[in-house]
């Protein structure tokens, strides 16, 4: 079985039309410092009959700037790199109609946040937030953006590149794909509770568990992939979908709050409806009070 | 009734529980709360493992006001599993930012010419260290849906964020706070994305030293986060003082929060990534070192100084 782990570049050509991708190209912004967030992979690409933005993570590459920003690791420059790439693309169609924005592809495959002082003292929440606000923004915008986990999206890495996206596929468990917060052996460290137990509980309840087939259930996860060879089908299957559906002005299907939805239809999250639900009636019987 | 509000104003933010928070903070009496523990919606994820519920899952979501201004609060309570998001807290955080926004959209279409005093606004008091990990999985979902509601807020709904209790403000909540239009703080108030026992565990202690306070604070305290101009306002710990100026933030028209905003915009990107240059060029050990670069001679005694010192004196840090 050949796995994708660490092979973000490939997995780029395996998507788009062949010879087709232009690194650090997008709309007018030209990126050509090497050096500059070499994990982050952004550049344009022909997907079957149109161009679309691609933002990946090559994690064979090192920062030689920041010493904890290796092997998929997104940095400060890494992070405010895809930022850039999302609103050029955002500014590259902004004369084009809602219908005919570039889709951006997200090629997931990272293991963090960058966890060290220097971020801390420059602020990598931010970063991290301002690659999320600009993904939202071109989502909303009208751009169709597919996310596609080859190997490892972990925890606020994901939050940052991924959990964005309108609609996000994984290749399955058996690719070795990993999807989760914290390993169990983490967490029953943490939280001080037996891992043999928690292991045991796991096995049925995906709220906690590691695994794109517990996030799956979750609704956090559209669709699992079974086969290298169909990524490129489903990303397009999905752009297409994802386009029909924003041009009726169902945005609330997609993205975050779609997949809140999803996790209630699977089964995975019961309790966030009916907690929105109850303040949704509690709020109506009290509206007039505030908002005369 | 009234004894306790105002008892409360004069009260420490951050010895006060998130309940109290949110009630001080809203004028006297008008807090309703939406989702409240009457409702007795605790995570369903706790009892599995063995732990202990609360009926409001750690969090206090509802609608007051602020003069004629309809206020929708969430307020989380750092000693509750450590104020962390599951799926109910989560679920009531994101709902209550929706509210807020629908509320606009619904007073919009009713006055097009809605005046500014009436405008409806977001205050988030944070408390809380990200993901429960319990149900770590809800959790980090909930950050996504926060995001995107964030995004909807736009040209909407102001967002304010306030820190100023135990816990601080870390994981995906570090940069869910820096995506509000504002960011009020206190000295105590700690706001990060790796907390500092996580980088400690997972680069060692050269890279950083978790159990050295000192160091704990200059990197993620409030008066740093003032210096790098990611904190808008730094205030003193009470009620009273974070209310303050929270009235004097949502007094402002709307159009005056992207001055406050430090991430949101292309224009914002690259203003960052000026910094992020600055980080390259000074490789800074500490903090200490970015405060002498924006112009503070005497590093050493940013910490120490009083709050009125600090704000009369200090340099906060610009790049061109």
């Amino acid at each position: 079985m050949d796995k994708l782990i660490g092979k973000g570049r490939a997995a780029i050509g395996m998507v788009v039309d062949p010879e087709s991708f232009r690194e650090g190209v997008i709309g007018d912004l030209i990126i050509t410092d090497k050096d500059f967030g070499p994990g982050a992979v952004i550049g344009t690409a022909a997907l079957g009959n149109e161009t679309c933005t691609i933002i990946a993570i090559d994690a064979m590459k090192t920062n030689r700037k920041f010493r904890v920003v290796y092997a998929g690791i997104i940095g400060l420059e890494e992070a405010y790199k895809m930022a850039l790439a999302v609103y050029h693309s955002i500014e590259a169609d902004k004369d084009n109609g809602p219908g005919e924005k570039r889709p951006l592809v997200l090629i997931v495959d990272t293991p963090g946040n960058a966890p060290g002082k220097l971020e801390e003292i420059f602020g990598m929440n931010k970063a991290t937030g301002a690659y999320q606000l600009a993904l939202a923004e071109a989502r909303k915008a009208g751009h169709p953006i597919i996310a596609l986990v080859i190997g490892r999206a972990i925890s606020g890495a994901f939050l940052c590149h991924g959990l964005q996206a309108d609609r996000i596929l994984a290749l399955g468990p058996k690719f070795g794909t990993l999807v989760h917060v914290m390993p169990l052996t983490s967490i029953a460290r943490i939280t001080r509770l037996d891992l043999e137990w928690l292991q045991e509980l796991a096995k049925e309840n995906p709220v906690f568990a590691a695994g794109p087939d517990f996030f799956y259930r979750l609704g956090g996860i559209e669709e699992l992939i079974d086969r290298i060879e169909d990524m490129r089908g489903r990303v397009i299957a999905h752009i297409a979908e994802v386009r029909s559906i924003k041009a009726r002005g169902g945005y609330e299907e997609l993205g975050p709050s779609g997949r809140g939805a999803l996790g209630a239809k699977r089964g995975g999250r019961r309790m966030r409806s009916e907690v929105m639900e109850t303040m949704n009636k509690e709020f109506a019987a009290v509206a007039d009070r505030y908002l005369i | 009734m009234s004894g306790k509000w105002n008892m409360l104003q004069s009260q420490s933010f951050l010895e006060c529980n998130g309940r109290q928070r949110a009630f001080g903070l809203l004028d006297e009496g008008t807090l309703t709360e939406l989702a409240g523990p009457r409702d007795r919606l605790s995570s369903p994820h706790l009892p599995v493992l063995g732990e202990a519920i609360q009926f409001d899952d750690g969090i206090v979501t509802g609608v007051g006001l602020i003069g004629k201004k309809p206020v929708f609060i969430a307020s989380q309570e750092g000693r509750f599993v450590g104020g962390a998001v599951g799926e109910v807290s989560g679920a009531k955080i994101v709902n209550v930012v929706r509210l807020a926004r629908e509320a606009f959209d619904r007073m919009v279409s009713a006055r097009a010419d809605l005046p500014e005093e009436k405008r409806p606004a977001v205050v988030i008091s944070f408390d809380t260290g990200g993901v429960r990990l319990h149900e770590a999985n809800a959790g980090l979902l909930a950050h996504s849906e926060l995001m995107d509601q964030f995004q909807d807020c736009k040209g909407k709904v102001p967002i304010v964020s306030l820190i100023g209790g135990r816990v601080g403000c870390f994981g995906g909540m570090g940069f869910v706070a820096a995506a509000a239009d504002v960011v009020i703080m206190s000295q105590n108030g700690r706001l990060g994305l790796t907390g500092p026992e996580v980088i400690e565990e997972e680069m060692g202690k050269d890279e950083f030293d978790a159990s050295d306070r000192a160091l704990v604070y200059r990197t993620t305290g409030g008066k740093h986060r003032y210096i790098m101009g990611d904190c808008n306002l730094l205030v003193a710990d009470s009620i009273k003082a974070f209310r303050t100026a929270l009235i004097e933030v949502l007094a402002l028209p709307y159009g005056r929060m992207d001055g406050f905003r430090r991430i949101g915009s292309l224009e914002k990107v690259r203003y960052q990534l000026k910094l992020v240059d600055l980080c390259v060029k000074l490789a800074p050990k500490d903090s200490r070192d970015v405060w002498k670069y924006a112009g503070n001679e005497n590093p050493t005694a940013v910490t120490d100084m009083s709050l009125e010192t600090f704000l009369s004196t200090v340099r906060r840090l610009q790049v061109e």
